[in-house]
């Protein structure tokens, strides 16, 4: 099936309402994402935008972009006026696909999420009309808060077409600490008294990288600042014997974030991909549990945040593991509390459910779609 | 009981379901909830019931939507648009009984509590934590956390540390139906969809009564550098302002007081600031003790080179603390200068920041009115207050032009005419400006699909249909506030 490519506003409201007419779906997926749900219906038009920056203010420290634009591009030109966007997502992402399926990594524990962001957006709704919320300033209460709501909505309220976000300076340096250590248990009580100390990270991540699990730590800013902060955390590391200093790495941004990359980069690849979200103090144990499936059935990739108790796991697994799997991360989610996301599914496997468990707030969740696009028209079924 | 008998059919109703002393009757006692901090417009409710807990809450609604009644939620009306008043007929929900802390969980950084805790209450139960609530409003002591949220409430340390949606991981509300819905607690930092709690943030109760909260707990910083720079010119402040943004420096706040401001504020309080000055800075930098003084010089210099004619600093906890409370009393003493006061809450781009205050002052002198200002300088959210005489009809409405004219400016420039006050009824009519008829039409689908009937605070922070608030138009010619037209 074909793909159309979009930048502008009144192509896309013109897409919509001529789908309207048509009664054929729009689908979106994204480009890393296009396993997360429920499949599209058999009869639609795939969509895709694309498109570049609108406007930087440099001295507020906001961007105004279209949604098509690929991050890579926005830093390459942030960076011209030292300034970043703090998300750490691959360069080919789009600012809409980020946005709508709230990606976050290790930069989280420092700078927020796309959700502390945002400053405003324009959306195309479902029944085509251009519809603008938010603004450019940092504080903003007037209307609802729909730009908000819009992250992490899988394209199911609106076509997204132009975020606004704040932006930050661009860190001189950045110093990431690897302690590694047998079990990821004690890495949760060391993140949870670093955070106390001088040693509070804004980078925060873990993995399991064979045969040992690694915690990584970073700090950006100048060097005298993070040479304090790492010094810091040697002093915390010295209570846990069972963890060690294994690496420490300097950069600039641009070598963190290649860092970075590195490490998500399986899941660009992986047949089944789950996300796992538990009570931070129990992504430890959680991740412990996945191993322990993994050396008994097969190797899993796992990397995890544990400030926010986020897991990713999968890797290349038949259906039967994928489904092993997933009672897997149903029990472990049942035994911690949490849900469960499937980002990839070996050929869809409908048995595996892609969302577990269902959200409570459901039912409002589908009146509010059902207002925002009143045909079904935008990524039907895709959640709800 | 009441002193006078229940008229309304649904007073008996809900005083059989919450016991008489939780529903207030008496003229005289709801007279206390006839305005909130915005004191130009007025209604007196039909009832205004205390609940304690969630269940009560979706009962009572029942019972008021039953009777075709508004329901109003109400934490501690210190809100300053009007958003907490009942206009023509309406219950109020108030939740100051709702005041439980239901647990604090220090491992993962979350506390749940019921809408009616007081943000100051929390922070206070887990101060031996090292963590704190960080919302910060100046109206923290009296405020609900379920009023900081319906507001989205912003504060002193929102520079840096962000606003009180950015602070909320969940809600549970009950919806016009009556039906309790619980968001994302089970996630805590994540959630399967789009972000329901961000939408209930800042809703002005219009979508349903927030009655649970899981507010998300941070490190409370523990090295500070705070200083004051004296300006003759208030043009140089922003201007000064402007330039720590741009030079990627991220202080915790940077709040500005004008000349006025800090005279009345001296003459209360006796902090020692100069009586001449034209504008003072309050910044306050916080994070890793060995590099402070480095970015406390960075700072200092930029407001040299913009002027500064004074400048202190201080990393002693005591002066610390008498210095943020000259900024939190500012307000109070207001009262000093004129009976009642307007509060604007405009936000503009940081760089725009000397042209509109420069130009406020302007519109100020046209429409004659005393003017000061005490704001969120480093978040471009300006608070020009606006003095008046709420019994003399001819200065309400004058001030009313006033700010909206200052407001339309501010939206010229880029700005809102809200950045953490809402809209409530204050702001309704400048709506049209700001939004598209469609934004507005998506902003009322949303509001009719959680509540059909219209039966929440309707005719607050969106306009309207059935109950339209017209403050920019005497009832009467003799009355001071707004007309409301209900229709
Ligand atoms: C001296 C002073 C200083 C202030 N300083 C600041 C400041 O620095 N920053 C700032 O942002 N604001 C400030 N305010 C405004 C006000 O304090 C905030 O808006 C505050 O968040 C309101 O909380 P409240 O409990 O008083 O809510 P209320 O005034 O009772 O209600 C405010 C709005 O929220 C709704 N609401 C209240 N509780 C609920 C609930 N449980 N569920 C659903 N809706 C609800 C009401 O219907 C109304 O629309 C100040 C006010 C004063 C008087």
């Amino acid at each position: 099936m074909s793909t159309t490519a979009l930048t502008y506003s009144q192509d896309i409201a013109e897409l919509v309402r001529k789908s309207r007419e048509t009664k054929t779906p729009l689908v979106d997926y994204g480009l890393a994402h296009r396993g997360l749900g429920h499949a599209p219906p058999n009869s639609h038009t795939a969509i895709q935008l694309t498109g570049g920056l609108i406007e930087h203010h440099v001295p507020d420290m906001t961007v105004r972009a279209h949604a098509g634009m690929k991050l890579g591009e926005l830093q390459a030109t942030l960076r011209e006026n030292n300034q970043l966007l703090p998300i750490d997502a691959d360069d080919d992402l789009s600012l809409g696909e980020i946005l709508t399926h709230n990606v976050y990594g290790a930069l989280r524990q420092g700078f927020g999420s796309v959700r502390d962001l945002v400053l405003g957006l324009s959306f195309i709704d479902g029944r085509g009309d251009d519809i603008a919320v938010g603004g450019r300033t940092v504080k903003n209460v007037a209307g609802l808060d729909v730009s908000r709501f819009m992250v992490g909505s899988l394209g199911q309220f609106g076509i997204v077409h132009t975020v606004t976000l704040r932006t930050s300076a661009l860190p001189p340096q950045a110093t990431w600490v690897e302690l590694t250590g047998h079990d990821p248990g004690p890495f949760d009580a060391l993140v949870r008294a670093a955070l106390l100390t001088d040693a509070n990270p804004q980078l925060v991540d873990c993995r399991y990288d064979a045969p040992r699990w690694v915690l990584r730590m970073g700090y950006l800013g100048k060097s005298a600042a993070t040479a304090v902060q790492v010094r810091s955390l040697e002093t915390l590391d010295d209570a846990h014997p069972d963890l060690h200093v294994t690496h420490t790495g300097h950069g600039d941004m641009r070598d963190l974030t290649r860092e970075l990359s590195i490490t998500r980069a399986w899941r660009r690849t992986a047949g089944a991909l789950v996300k796992l979200v538990v009570p931070p103090n129990t992504t430890g144990r959680a991740c412990r549990l996945l191993k322990e499936w993994s050396d008994s059935n097969h190797p899993l990739h796992i990397d995890a945040l544990p400030p926010f108790g986020c897991v990713m796991t999968g890797g290349h697994l038949s259906a039967e593991q994928a489904r092993s799997l997933d009672r897997v991360v149903r029990d472990v989610r049942r035994s911690l509390g949490g849900f469960a996301v499937w980002h990839a599914r070996p050929g869809n496997d409908p048995s595996i459910t892609p969302f577990s468990p269902e959200p409570s707030e459901m039912t409002v969740l589908r009146k509010l779609k059902h207002a925002l696009d009143p045909d079904n028209l935008l990524n039907p079924g895709r959640m709800l | 009981m009441p002193a006078s008998a229940p008229t309304h059919p649904v007073i008996p109703e809900l005083i059989r379901l919450l016991g008489p002393d939780a529903v207030l009757t008496d003229p005289q006692e709801l007279r206390v909830y006839e305005c909130d901090g915005f004191p130009i417009a007025k209604g007196l409710p039909t009832a205004v019931i205390f609940p304690r807990d969630t269940v009560q809450v979706a009962q009572a609604v029942g019972i008021i939507t039953r009777h075709n009644l508004q329901v109003i939620p109400r934490g501690s009306g210190t809100g300053l648009a009007g958003g907490a008043v009942a206009y023509g007929s309406g219950v109020i929900v108030c939740t100051s009984r709702m005041t439980r802390i239901e647990s604090i969980d220090l491992d993962n950084r979350v506390a749940v509590v019921q809408a009616g805790v007081l943000n100051t209450a929390l922070s206070d139960a887990i101060l031996h934590s090292g963590l704190r609530f960080s919302p910060d409003p100046s109206s923290q002591r009296a405020s609900t956390i379920g009023g900081n949220a319906a507001t989205n409430a912003g504060g002193i340390n929102t520079l840096k540390h962000g606003v009180t949606t950015n602070h909320v991981l969940g809600v549970e509300f009950v919806t016009a139906q009556g039906e309790i819905v619980q968001t994302r607690a089970t996630g805590l930092y994540d959630g399967v969809g789009p972000d329901l709690p961000a939408l209930l943030c800042g809703s002005e109760g219009i979508l349903g009564i927030l009655t649970r909260i899981w507010c998300r707990l941070v490190p409370i910083p523990r090295h500070f550098r705070t200083m004051y720079a004296v300006f003759n010119d208030s043009q140089a402040a922003c201007r000064s302002v402007a330039d720590v943004i741009a030079a990627g420096l991220v202080p915790a706040s940077m709040e500005m007081m004008d000349g006025q401001m800090v005279r009345v504020v001296e003459e209360a309080f006796h902090y020692g600031f100069p009586t001449d000055a034209q504008a003072l800075l309050l910044i306050e930098i916080d994070g890793v003790e060995r590099t402070l003084d480095g970015q406390l010089q960075q700072v200092v210099s930029i407001c040299k080179h913009n002027g500064a004619c004074d400048i202190q600093h201080c990393s002693d906890p005591t002066r610390r603390a008498e210095l943020w409370s000259a900024r939190k009393r500012a307000f109070g003493a207001i009262g000093r200068l004129a009976r009642s006061y307007c509060t604007q809450d405009a936000c503009l781009p940081r760089s725009a920041l000397a042209k509109a205050i420069k130009e406020i002052t302007e519109i100020g002198r046209r429409f004659g009115i005393t003017l000061s200002n005490v704001f969120h300088a480093g978040d471009g959210n300006v608070h020009p207050i606006l003095l008046f005489d709420e019994d003399n009809p001819d200065e309400v409405q004058n001030t009313l032009r006033c700010s909206e004219e200052i407001l339309e400016y501010c939206i010229t420039l880029g700005g809102t005419i809200t950045g953490e006050h809402g809209v409530g009824v204050e702001k309704l009519h400048l709506m049209p400006k700001l939004f598209s008829p469609q934004t507005l039409r998506t902003f009322t689908d949303i509001k009719t699909a959680l509540d059909p009937g219209h039966h929440i605070n309707d005719g607050k922070l969106i306009p309207s249909d059935t109950l339209h608030i017209e403050l920019m138009q005497p009832a009467t010619p003799r009355s001071p506030g707004g007309a409301m037209v209900i229709g």
